[in-house]
Formats: C-alpha cells, sequence, structure tokens
C-alpha cells in the first residue's frame, strides 16, 4: 500500500521545472493511469494520481519518474539532473531511506 | 437514366427464394453469375449472357447499382472530411507511448540509487527525426539489434529508408548515417558498431509547399 | 489512396506510402499514425455505420478500432495491408457492439429501439437512387448487410467474409446473393 508523504506531492511540480524536461509522465501501472485518467474524466479534470510515481517497501522509497525531454540537451544530463532533484527534495523532507530513483526518458521532442 | 427496364413484372424473375425461377428469367443464370460477370468485366464474352434481353436488363441493374453504392460512398466520404477536427485529436489523446516503449536503455550516474534509462521508443524516434530533418527521404522502421540493456555491449542499427527520385543514394546515405551517430551519440550511451541502411523504396517527392505541422 | 476533400494543414507525411506510415507507426511515431486516422478514419466510420445501422455508437467504435491499432500494429506483418487490416478491426468491434446491443436487449426483455434509418420517411417522388440505396441496406437484415458492407466497402474477397464471419463460404456466397437480389429490386421500384 502506498502512502504519499505530504511533500511528495510536490515531485510532480519539482521534476517538472528541471531545464530540460518537456514532459511529464504516469509513471506508476497502466492500470493506476488509466483508472486516474478515467476518474479524472469522470470527474471533468485533470488525472488525480501523481505523475510521479513513489511506492514505499520494507527497504525504504522507490521512485520512478517517466520524462520527456527537448531536443538541446542529452538525456543523460537532464535525467541526471531529474535525478539530482529529486535526491535532494527526499534529503529535504525528512531524508528517507532511498533504494532507488529511477528517470525513464521516454521521447526527445524534435526542436522545432 | 435509361429507361430500358419495362415493369415490376420483369423482376419477378429474380425470385428471391427460388433459384430454378431466376435462372429462368435470366437465360439459365443467376443474378450472381452476372455479378461475377461484370467484375470480371465482361470478358471473356459469354454470347449466352451478352445475347440475352433479360440479362441485360439484369447486368445494366447491377451496373446502375454499383453506381448508387459508389456515389453514396463518395457521398459519405465527403459529409465525413467535412466534420471538425476533435475526432482526430479525441483518438490521439486516447493512447499512449507506453505501447511502443519498447526496451531500456541505460544512462550512466555516478549515485548508486540512481537508474536512468532512455526508452528503445524514444531513440527510435530520434532516428526518425534525424531522417525528417533532412531533405528528399523518408525514414522508415528503425531495429535495435543486440542487447542494449547491458552497458557498452556493441549494438547495431538497421533502418528502413525511402529516397525520392533523382537522389545520389549513397551520398545521401552517408550523410544519414553520420546524423545518426551523432544523434545517438547525443541521446543514448550505446556502442554502435553499425547502422545498416537499406533503401527499400522509391516514390514520388511530395508536394513541395508541404509544411511540417507540429501537432 | 482516398478521398481526403479537407484541406488539411500538410505534413510531408501525408503522401507517404501505407507502408512507410503502417512501419513508423508501429515504431510509435504518432504523426504518422495520424496520417492513418486521417486517411482511413472517414471509411471506417462510415463502415461503422453501415454495420450497426445508425451513428450513435460509431464514433466509439472508431475510436476503440484506432487504439487496438496502435497497440497492435507491431503484429502487422505487411504494412501496405494496413487499409484491409483496419476494416478488419473496426468490422470485429462492430460486431462486438452488436452482439452487446442483442445482450442487452434479452435483458432488458424489450424491442430494440429502431435504427434512426428505420425512422419513418417521408419517400418523396424524386428521392434519387443513392438515398433509396442508403434506406435498403439500412433495412437489409444483419448478417447480409455485414456481409454486403464488408464486400462492398472493405473489399474483402468471399474467402475473407467467411474467415471473418466465421461462416461457411457457401453461406456467404448466399447471404451476398440475397442482399444483391434484393437490393436491385428495391432500387428497380424506386426508380
Amino acid at each position: 500500500m502506498t502512502t504519499v508523504l505530504p511533500s511528495i506531492e510536490k515531485l510532480d511540480a519539482l521534476v517538472r521545472q528541471v531545464v530540460g524536461v518537456d514532459a511529464l509522465y504516469p509513471a506508476g501501472s497502466i492500470v493506476t493511469a488509466v483508472l486516474a485518467a478515467t476518474l479524472g474524466a469522470v470527474a471533468h479534470r485533470a488525472p488525480i494520481a501523481p505523475l510521479v510515481h513513489i511506492a514505499h517497501q520494507a527497504d525504504g522509497l522507490r521512485v520512478t519518474a517517466k520524462i520527456g525531454i527537448g531536443a538541446a540537451e542529452s538525456s543523460a544530463d537532464v535525467s541526471g539532473r531529474v535525478h539530482d532533484a529529486i535526491a535532494e527534495h527526499l534529503r529535504h523532507s525528512g531524508n528517507p531511506t532511498v533504494v532507488q530513483i529511477a528517470v525513464i526518458v521516454a521521447s526527445v521532442r524534435p526542436s522545432d | 437514366m435509361t429507361e430500358l427496364t419495362p415493369t415490376n413484372r420483369r423482376f419477378l424473375a429474380f425470385d428471391l427464394n427460388d433459384t430454378e425461377r431466376e435462372q429462368a428469367g435470366l437465360h439459365g443464370h443467376t443474378i450472381e453469375q452476372l455479378s461475377d460477370y461484370l467484375d470480371r468485366g465482361r470478358v471473356p464474352a459469354d454470347p449466352s449472357i451478352d445475347d440475352s434481353p433479360e440479362c441485360e436488363i439484369a447486368l445494366r441493374g447491377l451496373e446502375r447499382l454499383r453506381r448508387a453504392q459508389q456515389t453514396l460512398l463518395d457521398k459519405d466520404l465527403k459529409r465525413e472530411s467535412l466534420r471538425d477536427d476533435s475526432w482526430v485529436a479525441s483518438i490521439l489523446d486516447n493512447i499512449t507511448l507506453e505501447a511502443h516503449a519498447g526496451r531500456e536503455i541505460p544512462l550512466s550516474h555516478p549515485s548508486p540509487t540512481a537508474r536512468l534509462v532512455v526508452t528503445e521508443g524514444a531513440v527510435r524516434g530520434v532516428l526518425r527525426e534525424v531522417g525528417d530533418r533532412m531533405q528528399n527521404l523518408f525514414v522508415g522502421r528503425c531495429v535495435l539489434v543486440g542487447d542494449v540493456s547491458v552497458p557498452g555491449t556493441p549494438i547495431s542499427i538497421m533502418v528502413d529508408v525511402t529516397v525520392f527520385p533523382g537522389q545520389n543514394i549513397p551520398l545521401l546515405a552517408e550523410q544519414l548515417r553520420h546524423a545518426m551517430y551523432v544523434a545517438l551519440h547525443k541521446y543514448t550511451e550505446l556502442v554502435v558498431a553499425a547502422i545498416d541502411i537499406t533503401v527499400s523504396d522509391l516514390q514520388a517527392l511530395p508536394d513541395s509547399s508541404a509544411q511540417e505541422k507540429e501537432h | 489512396m482516398p478521398s481526403t476533400l479537407r484541406e488539411q494543414v500538410a505534413s510531408p507525411l501525408a503522401g507517404a506510402t501505407d507502408q512507410m506510415l503502417s512501419d513508423r507507426a508501429a515504431d510509435g511515431d504518432l504523426r504518422a499514425f495520424e496520417v492513418l486516422v486521417r486517411r482511413y478514419g472517414p471509411l471506417m466510420r462510415i463502415y461503422a455505420t453501415r454495420v450497426l445501422g445508425s451513428n450513435d455508437e460509431t464514433d466509439d467504435v472508431v475510436q476503440e478500432s484506432f487504439i487496438t491499432a496502435w497497440q497492435q500494429l507491431g503484429t502487422l506483418d505487411d504494412g501496405s495491408a494496413v487499409k484491409s487490416w483496419l476494416m478488419r478491426i473496426v468490422s470485429r468491434k462492430s460486431i462486438d457492439r452488436l452482439r452487446a446491443r442483442r445482450l442487452h436487449v434479452n435483458i432488458e426483455d424489450t424491442d430494440a429501439p429502431a435504427p434512426e434509418s428505420h425512422a419513418p420517411h417521408a419517400l418523396a417522388e424524386a428521392e434519387s437512387q443513392t438515398e433509396a440505396l442508403a434506406r435498403v441496406l439500412a433495412t437489409l437484415p444483419e448478417d447480409q448487410r455485414r456481409c454486403w458492407t464488408l464486400r462492398e466497402l472493405a473489399e474483402y474477397s468471399y474467402g475473407d467474409i467467411a474467415d471473418e464471419l466465421n461462416l461457411p463460404l457457401s453461406t456467404v456466397r448466399g447471404l451476398l446473393a440475397r442482399a444483391r437480389k434484393t437490393l436491385l429490386r428495391e432500387m428497380e421500384e424506386w426508380r
């Protein structure tokens, strides 16, 4: 069961602000994402589940962010910055044990 | 419209339930045979059909049906094409990149807790984009051959390309290959041993006034 | 190539072959997929409307068909056959809808609502053959209409229709012959 620490809700906004990030996709299971989208559609508003996925496990936190990047910078640079921003944020929010911070680059947007 | 079909009486020949009566009214043929004959462009000529007034009437009716069918389809297509574009948007909004994400290709990071990857789907998108930025060719299917999930493993890339007529194919292929190496180096840490480009097709140059549209 | 009458914002891909578009879409290219949606969506809508007898559910059926197509494009071996492949998907989805509708009717134990096209229509003397055909098509028995539509709109062979509807070839021949005769006879009466 996933419980969400208050400050962790801010992760979506945090990731979106990282330079080079062009899009943020739901990183949880497809079922979760579809469910959230459906509920959002029923309520006529944006999906309610956070896009950055956080799993609390016995050994600590696993965070997954799925992003799209702009064409200007390399995947390694942008995803590295996203990783660092999340790690930094977690350190300032009670410093939980982190098992993994995964960043998936799922698209590269062509430059215009 | 020609008025050669006399009356409804004629159409007793097309008895819906009795093949014998159908054949009796059509010089021994059935409507289905006549329809097939029409499909074949009335060749090879069959005098037992061509010389029968009853068959001629039926063939005329079949042709009229066919024309009406085509007109109806054209009308429907015209009506459909006048609809606003929201249906396209709603289809595209409901599909996700998930289905074509493919394998995960690792990117390095000093932290032991970091797991950074770029998806195979994103890499294929980059390769297509490289091609789209060049003139006179389309990049089709792109396949990453080898174990992309293990850092340092040499892999190769197979790319299908359509080149427009009149181009210097070896030169274009070399330019494309070079641009793909550059892009792969920027967006991945793959060790690319080879990029095999297959020029698979030729086609006419599209309208030169065509502009790229960002969706 | 389909008829596209509306002026669209041109994309270089708009002139690409079905093969190229299918290959790219199978690799995850949304822009290529969008061109396919525009190229064959209208025909698929017409097809679904014909099979379903009304257009209330057409949007849903076509949307579901394209979502399925997007997910399964990788299984299409010959990209140049994408048109008939799409028609097959929309055909199955339409038939699923018909089944669901029948099931629903059974549960409700009421008559199915008459399709729109069955609604009383002023039959003007000057009605065109095309309109006559549209109405007669809509009144054909379901199995005949399905065969006819697969044949005329989706350009299926008799064998493909038999496979698709899981019917013996002889039955398909019979249904098509009957549909053709009915259409001929009815159209003759409206001349």
